[in-house]
C-alpha cells in the first residue's frame, strides 16, 4: 500500500471545495482609463478575455454611441479589490446611447456600476457581484443608473449588494427585464422613476425582492410602473444594510414593497415563500415614524431634537394611490413572518401562522378621499388593511376593501 | 516513517483545508503609449507661461498670479494660481458665480508640497499643473505630471499615484499617496449640467489681497485697474466668501465657506451630486436642502449607520461629519481629491453643527 497515495487522495478529497487556486490577475488600469477617455464617439471598445484588478474607479464621461463590450461574464472580470480611490468601480456619465455588455464588476468599495445623466444606456449581461458572502462591508449597489433616460438593464446578475442589487434612481423611460438578483438587501428597486417596466426577473434570497420607491427631495418625482411575470421568491436574507438607507427598514421576509408611489400595476407575478409579506403598500409616514421611533429609543433626548424634515418638500406626496394588485401567485410555506422587525411581529399576532400575502398600510391622505388601492386575487390570498394610523384598531383582512376597478398603465413606447 | 508520512498528510490536510484568504497575485501593468496629441501640447513648457527655469513658476508677461479667500482641501498641497487672459481682451464681473472669462484664457494651477511646511518658500516638490483653456467658448481641462528632476511636465490623461513626505506645520513628518486626477476626475468636479467650467475663479472668492496679503490690492480692483475686468461695481456691494481659515469670523460663515469649497462644487442644483438632494452652496438657506432632519439617498455605508445629514448640536450623529472625517473610498466625502482628512475643516464643522439649533 502506497501510503503517500492515500495521503495525497485525502489532500485533494478534503481540499477540492475550498481550495480553489488563486486567480492571478492582470493590470491594465491606465491603458484601459486611457481608451475610456480618447475612445472616439461611434467606436466599441472590447476588454479582453482574463481577470483585471483596478485600485482606482473608471470613468468615462461625455461620450455618445460608444459600445463597451466583453468576452462573457465568465470571461472578463474587472476587479476592484484592490480600491483606493474612488466611490464606485466603472462609472459612465453624460453619455448618450452607451452599451456596456459582457462582463463582470467585482467588489468596488463604493458602487460597483453607476451610469448617471446619460440618455440610453443598456446593461446587458454584465453580472456585478461583491464575492464572498452577504455582508455590511460590500459596496451599496450593483447595477445603478441615475438621472438617467431610455435605459435597459436586462439578462444581468446582481449579487450580494448591501443596499440594492438593481437600482435604478431619478430616470424616465426604463426596463428592467430577464434579470437575477440574489444576496442582496433589495434585489432590484425602482425609486423615483417614471414609466418604468419591470419583467421576467428572478429575485430570491434578498431582504426584500422587487421595491417600487418614491422618496422625498429628490430631482424627480417617479409614476407609472408595470411590474409583472416576475419570480420573486424565499427573499428571507436578514437585512445588512447600514441603517438610516430606507432600505435598512425592510423586514426581511419581504417579496414586493411598494412605497408611496402611484400608477402602478403589479400583475402576473410568481410571489412565494417571502416569509412576511408577499406585497406591502406602505406611505412615507410609515418609514419616517418607524425611524423617528428607532432614534427615541437609540438617542438619547432623541425624538424631540431628531425629525424627519421631509415636510420641507411641499411637492413630494408620501401615500401610495391609484395601485393595482391582480391576478398574482401567491404561495407560502412559511408559518412564521421574520421577527426581525415590528411589523413581523405584528404580523405573527394578526395573522396567526399565515402571515400575509398583500398588505397596506392604510394610512389616508388627507388630501386624497380614495387611494384606490385596488385589488383582485383569488380568495384564499390574504389581504390585510392596517389601518396603521390608528394603532391598527381597524385591521381588516376583507378583500372588498379592495375592490376597485383600478388603474391599466400604458407604458408610452 | 509510514507514521510521519501519514502525520505529515493530516497536517497538510488540515492547513489546506483552513478558509485561508489567498493573496490575489496581481501583475504589474505593461506600459503602453496613446497619442494624446488631439488633446493638447504634451509638455507644460511649450505654453511658455513661466520664465526662466519651469520649476520657479515665475510667470512670464500676461499671467497673473491670484489667490483664493477659501481654496479647496487637496491632502494639504500648496497651489500657486495664475490666469492668462489674451491681450485685449476682458473678463466679465458676474455677482455669484464665476467670472465669465474670454476666449482664449488659461487658468493654470500648480500643486505643489514645501519640503517643510513652515518654511513654504524652502524648497519644494512640484507635482501637476493643471490647465483649464477656454477654447471655441468650451472649457477643457489639462493635467501636466512633473518630472522628478522638477524640469518639465507632461500631458497625461489617466492620472497617477504619486507617494510625498513633508514635514508638517507641527514638525511632524507626513506622507500620502497624492493623487493625480485623470482627465474625466476633472470633469467630476468642473461639471455644471453637461459643460466645463473654472469653479474658483469667483468675484465672492477673488474678492480680498493676493494671498491675504493686506499690503497687495484687492484683486477685483487690481484687474478693473489693469482694464482686465468689466462691470465691477463699487467693491463694497461686492459678496465676499470668508475665509475659513480667518478665525476672526464667525464660525458659521467659516463652516459654510468650508463646505462650499469642498462640497457645492457637487452638492448643487446643477453639479453632480444633485442626485442626493443635498445642497452645501453657502447660500443655502433651506433647512432640508443643507441636510438639516434629511435622511440619506443613496449613502449605502456612507450614512454610517445615522438617519440624517445634518442633526442640530449632535456632530457625532450627523451623517455630514461621519463622511468628511472618513478616508474610506466608499464612505469618504469629497470622493475625489483627497485622501487625508482635513483636520482643522472636519473640526470647523463640528464646532458649527454644535452650534445649530
Amino acid at each position: 500500500m502506497n501510503y503517500r497515495f492515500v495521503v495525497l487522495a485525502g489532500f485533494a478529497m478534503a481540499c477540492s471545495k475550498p481550495n480553489e487556486a488563486p486567480k492571478t490577475w492582470q493590470t491594465i488600469e491606465k491603458s484601459l482609463q486611457t481608451q475610456l477617455i480618447t475612445i472616439t464617439d461611434g467606436d466599441t471598445l472590447d476588454l479582453p478575455e482574463g481577470n483585471f484588478m483596478f485600485t482606482k474607479n473608471l470613468t468615462m464621461d461625455g461620450k455618445s454611441n460608444v459600445l463597451i463590450r466583453g468576452k462573457g461574464m465568465d470571461k472578463t472580470i474587472l476587479s476592484f479589490k484592490n480600491q483606493t480611490e474612488g466611490a464606485e468601480g466603472l462609472h459612465i456619465s453624460n453619455g448618450k446611447n452607451i452599451v456596456l455588455q459582457d462582463f463582470s464588476i467585482e467588489d468596488s468599495k463604493g458602487d460597483n456600476l453607476k451610469v448617471n445623466d446619460t440618455k440610453g444606456i443598456t446593461i446587458r449581461r454584465v453580472r456585478s457581484m461583491w464575492t464572498g458572502e452577504p455582508k455590511n462591508e460590500n459596496g451599496a449597489y450593483a447595477l445603478y443608473p441615475v438621472l438617467c433616460k431610455n435605459v435597459i438593464i436586462e439578462e444581468s446578475v446582481a449579487i450580494g449588494s448591501s443596499d440594492a442589487g438593481i437600482y435604478v434612481g431619478q430616470s424616465d423611460s426604463v426596463i428592467i427585464r430577464n434579470n437575477l438578483a440574489y444576496w442582496n438587501v433589495a434585489g432590484i428597486e425602482s425609486e423615483n422613476s417614471k414609466w418604468v417596466e419591470i419583467y421576467g426577473n428572478e429575485a430570491y434570497d434578498n431582504t426584500g425582492g422587487i421595491l417600487v420607491f418614491d422618496l422625498p427631495g429628490l430631482t424627480t418625482y417617479g409614476h407609472s410602473t408595470r411590474v409583472y411575470r416576475n419570480n420573486v421568491h424565499d427573499n428571507n436574507h436578514e437585512n445588512f444594510a447600514t441603517k438610516g438607507n430606507v432600505v435598512a427598514s425592510i423586514p426581511p421576509g419581504t417579496g414586493f414593497m411598494l412605497l408611496a408611489t402611484h400608477n402602478l400595476e403589479l400583475t402576473d407575478n410568481d410571489i412565494a415563500n417571502n416569509k412576511t409579506i408577499g406585497v406591502g403598500i406602505i406611505s412615507y409616514e410609515l418609514v419616517a415614524a418607524l425611524t423617528a421611533g428607532e432614534t427615541a429609543a437609540d438617542v438619547p433626548g432623541g425624538a424631540a431634537t431628531v425629525v424627519n424634515n421631509y415636510k420641507q418638500d411641499s411637492l413630494y406626496n408620501p401615500y401610495p394611490y391609484q395601485i393595482s394588485v391582480h391576478q398574482n401567485r401567491f404561495s407560502n410555506s412559511h408559518w412564521f413572518p421574520s421577527l426581525d422587525s415590528d411589523i413581523g411581529k405584528l404580523f405573527l399576532t394578526e395573522s396567526f401562522l399565515n402571515p400575509p400575502d398583500i398588505a397596506y398600510d392604510g394610512i389616508p391622505n388627507p388630501e386624497r378621499q380614495d387611494a384606490e388601492i385596488c385589488i383582485h386575487e383569488d380568495e384564499k390570498t390574504v389581504i390585510m388593511h392596517l389601518d396603521a394610523a390608528n394603532n391598527f384598531k381597524s385591521l381588516s383582512k376583507d378583500h372588498k376593501l379592495f375592490d376597485c376597478a383600478g388603474v391599466k398603465i400604458e407604458i408610452r413606447s | 516513517m509510514k507514521v510521519a508520512t501519514i502525520w505529515i498528510g493530516v497536517v497538510m490536510m488540515l492547513a489546506a483545508c483552513q478558509p485561508k484568504q489567498q493573496e490575489a497575485v496581481v501583475l504589474p501593468e505593461e506600459t503602453t503609449s496613446i497619442d494624446l496629441s488631439a488633446l493638447g501640447k504634451a509638455k507644460l513648457s511649450e505654453y511658455n507661461f513661466f520664465d526662466g527655469p519651469l520649476k520657479n513658476l515665475l510667470p512670464a508677461a500676461g499671467v497673473m498670479p491670484y489667490s483664493l479667500n477659501s481654496p479647496l482641501f487637496s491632502d494639504y498641497a500648496f497651489k500657486k494660481r495664475f490666469v492668462k487672459i489674451p491681450s485685449g481682451a476682458k473678463v466679465k464681473f458676474s455677482a455669484d458665480d464665476v467670472l465669465d472669462f474670454p476666449e482664449g484664457t488659461v487658468i493654470i494651477k500648480n500643486f505643489y508640497y514645501p519640503e517643510d511646511f513652515r518654511k513654504p518658500e524652502g524648497a519644494c516638490r512640484i507635482l501637476e499643473t493643471r490647465l483649464l483653456i477656454r477654447e471655441k467658448g468650451a472649457w477643457n481641462t489639462l493635467p501636466y505630471i512633473w518630472n522628478e528632476e522638477q524640469t518639465e511636465a507632461f500631458l497625461d490623461v489617466a492620472g497617477k499615484t504619486i507617494p510625498v513626505s513633508w514635514t508638517h506645520y507641527d514638525g511632524s513628518v507626513r506622507t500620502v499617496d497624492y493623487s493625480v486626477p485623470n482627465i474625466n476626475q476633472c470633469k467630476g468636479c468642473h461639471l455644471r449640467g453637461d459643460k466645463i467650467f473654472p469653479i474658483g475663479p469667483s468675484a465672492r472668492q477673488l474678492n480680498g489681497s493676493l494671498n491675504h496679503n493686506k499690503t497687495l490690492p484687492n484683486q477685483l480692483v487690481q484687474w478693473a485697474d489693469m482694464n482686465l475686468l468689466d462691470g465691477l461695481p463699487p467693491i463694497s456691494q461686492v459678496q465676499k466668501l470668508a475665509s475659513y481659515e480667518d478665525d476672526r469670523e464667525p464660525v458659521e460663515k467659516r463652516a459654510r465657506a468650508w463646505l462650499e469649497v469642498n462640497c457645492a462644487h457637487c452638492h448643487r442644483e446643477d453639479g453632480p451630486a444633485k442626485t442626493s438632494g443635498l445642497h452645501l452652496l453657502a447660500s443655502v438657506t433651506d433647512r432640508f436642502k443643507l441636510g438639516i432632519g434629511k435622511p440619506p439617498v443613496a449613502a449605502g455605508k456612507g450614512s454610517g449607520g445615522l438617519l440624517y445629514g445634518i442633526v442640530p448640536g449632535k456632530p457625532d450623529e450627523s451623517i455630514l461629519q461621519f463622511r468628511i472625517s472618513s478616508t474610506h473610498p466608499g464612505i469618504m466625502m469629497p470622493e475625489l481629491g483627497r485622501k487625508l482628512v482635513h483636520k482643522e475643516g472636519v473640526e470647523l464643522v463640528r464646532q458649527w453643527i454644535s452650534q445649530l439649533n
